[in-house]
């Protein structure tokens, strides 16, 4: 008489659940849910800007989108960062731990003090293994107002219309089923996905000249049909960065990648093939140094040929996703197609060098400009040999300012100050502390290239 | 009214020309309006560079007397914004058609609040003659796009008058009461009043002597960017009104092979001193070394730092940063040659290649993805270094079609494409 009972019981549970107890289920659910709000201080403004995350431990970390933090930033620059529980309008301050170039996530930790209010995701995760989001599966979201309605949380349904691999596995709903960055749920409260961006949709746009329509696209920033399934997310939320810049960075050097598309394949008779052309490879490299040339066409990977993606510019991701699951010194074997020639090479992957939100920085409030240290990828950028390193280059030229007047314009890079050649970071901020500091100093005259050309520019100080 | 400037009217000239153009990817026509100045009596007319050049497919003038007779191109130069035409004296002759010719005054001689009068054909209203003053005679501006993407206005100055310059009066003649020719008024501030300018006759007779003889200009080049001193003297220590100021030296060029660099100050040009204090000396200073014979040897003084130095070099032709246009009906694809300019200006790695400049909707080209802006540098894995490899493959192709790998450079990426029937 027992055993009936208890299938009884399970199926009276199991029924609940898929019906009366959403209310129940979103309301455990928006516990792994946070608003993230930081100040972008820069020379001149100090910007916030509002993102949302979901926790992915149970010491208060959180996950936030690739586009929540613009990577031309500094670290330096961002900070004062606050976490919101939904509907709660005082924040707490928070740490920002880096972004991890594999995921993309940028990590956030919350202060100690609010972490027994909040509970990572990984706790609906559900039995093992994860449950992938299939088509026609119904699922659920959360969304977040903004700041002025106390971030309140609110949920969104839909269902599942297709799942594509861009690389990573990538289910689209028929609508709305997710903040950028928040959970996705399916009708037993199981995690599936994590909102991703949203994908533009195209809509006509009338007005009263013309009556046709003309289309445009929009994305909806707030709320995203798209998501990344369940094991694209759950293995991959303890890879925590070691530093705000995400360090270590593994390097190839393989610079613009670009997709082969199938007609192009098919004429290099490479029918069912899918590669990435190199459109140049950089500098002191390891891909210069495996001895990979500009306009080969990269067709695998460690063994392993490059998948086939739908749209083919997907493969580029791929590849980039490929370097970034590795570190520095790891090796990667390359299948590549050069001309008619089939060659493999071996790259051990290095470092990569100092970025451009590494670089040191310092604003001259009488000149008016910010100067940042020349780094390798300015070198790239101007076309320039990287053996050269040196001078400087103008980050921010404040409006009105003699800088600005003196034409000074931002990304010019300051070679020469008063006839002295710039060979370093250090040296330019002396020279230019020196400037700021005579006040019988006139006139300073900078010489910066610009594109292809140069101009010499006369600071007028008085 | 004078009778100089009686004869001068019956020499002002409407001109109809037919353009063809290769920006939408195909073969298109544009028809525009300008005016001209007879100069001799076998028919040679002096006109604008940006109203008939060597696109115009079809040069209609149409002379005082209202009778309209063909012109065919002589010679351009874009630089001066300068084209000579020549009448089709054979039709004129059977036809009866009578003509009159004007006379060059010297434009040096113009003072400021001298009265002028701009003839014309605005619109294409015929013999529109408007009146003003010099405004000014030694105005200085150069623009790199200004004929029609073409450069303008680095050897000569321009006078500028108050006479009202419309669209149509381009290539008309300012002249003094007298009648006589001092300039060939070019363009107009639009959206201001009365702001017009003209090439000084100066520089016309110059050019188009050279035009007469040779079909064009030929100009010596060594890849410097003056820059006027302004108040720099003191900076760099030199005397007042002497040097000029190397803004920037074009990679590449006779000047960066002989090392010099950009914050250098020229002294003297072969032993002679010059003065670029001022923005409007710089046209004399670039054509007194535009003006030499190309391949002539140079020696220029000049002052670095608190060092002074001297260096040899040997010029070499001034190119434009346009190049020749062609169009493929087959792909609906307009090209035009890199050159070597464009190359530097764009930090491509060499001048081999050719720019797509347009594509036509629903063609090959635009179906595979090509794009304005797009620099094809290889069509079946085999460089393309001149107008003729592509005017091949495309006769290949029209002959035979069949899929055509292009390989193109964007911005700083390397795109493969195929074309396909």
């Amino acid at each position: 008489m027992k055993l009936p009972t208890l299938i009884l019981a399970a199926a009276a549970c199991a029924a609940g659940a898929r019906a009366a107890d959403l209310p129940t289920l979103w309301a455990e659910r928006v516990k792994c849910t946070v608003a993230v709000e930081y100040i972008t201080q820069t020379e001149l403004e100090r910007r916030p800007t509002v993102a949302y995350g979901t926790v992915v431990d149970n010491r208060g970390t959180i996950i936030l989108p690739s586009a929540a933090i613009d990577l031309r930033i500094a670290p330096k620059q961002i900070r004062d960062f606050k976490v919101y529980i939904p509907g709660d309008p005082e924040g707490t301050p928070a740490e920002y731990l880096g972004r991890d170039a594999y995921t993309g996530w940028h990590f956030v930790r919350a202060s100690a003090s609010i972490r027994s209010r909040l509970v990572p995701v990984t706790a609906f995760a559900g039995p093992e293994p994860a449950r992938e989001a299939a088509l026609a599966d119904e699922v659920w979201g959360i969304g977040i107002r903004n700041k002025d309605e106390d971030f309140t949380p609110y949920i969104l349904r839909s269902g599942v219309a297709l799942i594509q691999l861009l690389p990573q596995r990538t289910a689209i709903a028929q609508q709305e089923v997710a903040g950028p960055g928040l959970p996705v749920f399916d009708r037993d409260g199981h995690f599936v996905g994590l909102g991703s961006s949203s994908f533009g949709q195209t809509f006509v746009e009338f007005t009263g000249s013309d009556r046709d329509g003309s289309p445009i696209m929009l994305v909806n920033i707030e709320e995203s049909s798209a998501f990344l399934t369940a094991g694209e997310v759950l293995p991959y939320v303890g890879r925590v960065p070691n530093n705000v810049f995400g360090r270590p960075l593994a390097w190839l050097g393989a610079y613009g990648l670009e997709p082969m598309d199938r007609e192009v394949a098919a004429f290099l008779k490479l029918e069912s093939q899918s590669g990435a052309v190199v459109s140049e490879v950089l500098e002191g490299s390891p891909a210069e140094k495996a001895g990979l040339k500009a306009h080969d066409i990269v067709l695998g990977i460690n063994g392993k040929p490059l998948p086939r993606f739908k749209p083919d510019r997907v493969v580029v991701d791929y590849v980039e996703r490929v370097i970034a699951a590795h570190a520095p010194g790891d090796t990667l074997d390359l299948s590549v197609l050069r001309g008619s020639d089939r060659i493999e090479l071996k790259a051990s992957l290095a470092e990569e060098p100092r970025l451009v939100r590494e670089a040191e920085r310092k604003y001259f409030e009488k000149l008016g400009f910010s100067a940042r240290e020349f780094v390798y990828g300015d070198a790239i950028a101007r076309h320039s040999k990287v053996s050269d390193l040196g001078g400087v280059v103008a980050h921010l030229v404040k409006p009105n300012s003699p800088a600005d007047l003196a034409g000074l314009r931002p990304d010019d890079w300051i070679k020469e100050i008063d006839g002295v050649e710039i060979a370093s970071f250090a040296v330019a901020a002396q020279k230019l502390d020196e400037i700021e500091k005579d006040p019988l100093r006139t006139e300073s005259v900078f010489l910066v290239s610009r594109g292809s050309d140069t101009a010499v520019l006369r600071i007028k100080l008085r | 009214m004078s009778g100089g400037f009686e004869r001068l009217l019956d020499s002002v000239v409407r001109i109809d020309v037919s353009e063809v153009n290769y920006e939408d990817g195909a073969r298109r026509i544009d028809a525009s309006i300008g005016s001209g100045v007879i100069l001799t009596q076998d028919g040679l007319i002096l006109t604008n560079a940006h109203v008939a050049g060597p696109k115009a497919v079809d040069i209609n003038v149409t002379l005082s007397s209202l009778e309209r007779v063909n012109a065919k191109l002589i010679g351009w130069d874009h630089w001066t914004d300068l084209s000579l035409l020549r009448l089709n004296l054979d039709d004129v002759k059977r036809r009866g058609l009578a003509f009159k010719h004007a006379e060059f005054g010297d434009s040096d001689k113009l003072y400021v609040g001298e009265p002028v009068y701009a003839v014309g054909t605005p619109h294409g209203l015929t013999r529109t003659v408007t009146r003003g003053i010099i405004s000014n005679n030694n105005r200085y501006f150069e623009d790199t796009q200004g004929v029609d993407g073409y450069e303008t206005g680095n050897f000569n100055s321009w006078l500028q008058t108050d006479a009202a310059i419309n669209p149509g009066n381009s290539g008309g003649p300012l002249v003094t009461d007298d009648g006589r020719v001092v300039g060939i008024t070019s363009r107009a501030y639009l959206g201001a009043n009365n702001l017009g300018f003209a090439i000084p006759s100066v520089t016309a007779k110059r050019v188009v002597a050279g035009l007469v003889k040779d079909g064009s200009i030929t100009r010596s080049y060594i890849g410097i960017i003056p820059k006027a001193l302004q108040d720099l003297e003191g900076f760099y220590d030199l005397a007042v009104n002497s040097g000029v100021l190397v803004d920037s030296v074009e990679s590449g060029s006779p000047a960066a092979a002989a090392g010099l660099k950009a914050g250098d100050i020229i002294l003297a040009i072969d032993g002679k001193k010059v003065d670029g204090r001022f923005p409007e000396q710089l046209p004399t200073i670039q054509n007194l070394i535009a003006s030499l014979p190309v391949g002539t040897s140079l020696a220029l003084d000049y002052k670095r730092g608190s060092a002074d130095g001297s260096v040899t070099l040997v010029t070499t032709k001034l190119e434009s940063r346009m190049g020749e246009e062609w169009v493929s009906d087959t792909w609906g694809i307009g090209v035009r040659k890199v050159s070597r300019a464009f190359a530097r200006e764009n930090q491509l790695p060499d001048d081999g290649g050719v720019l797509v400049i347009g594509v036509q909707r629903g063609f090959p080209a635009e179906i595979a993805g090509l794009a304005r802006g797009d620099v094809i540098t290889k069509i079946n894995q085999s460089p393309v270094n001149s107008l003729d490899v592509i005017r091949a493959t495309d006769a290949a192709y029209a002959a035979r079609p069949a899929p055509t790998l292009f390989e193109v450079q964007r911005e700083r990426r390397v795109a493969l494409v195929v074309l396909k029937p």
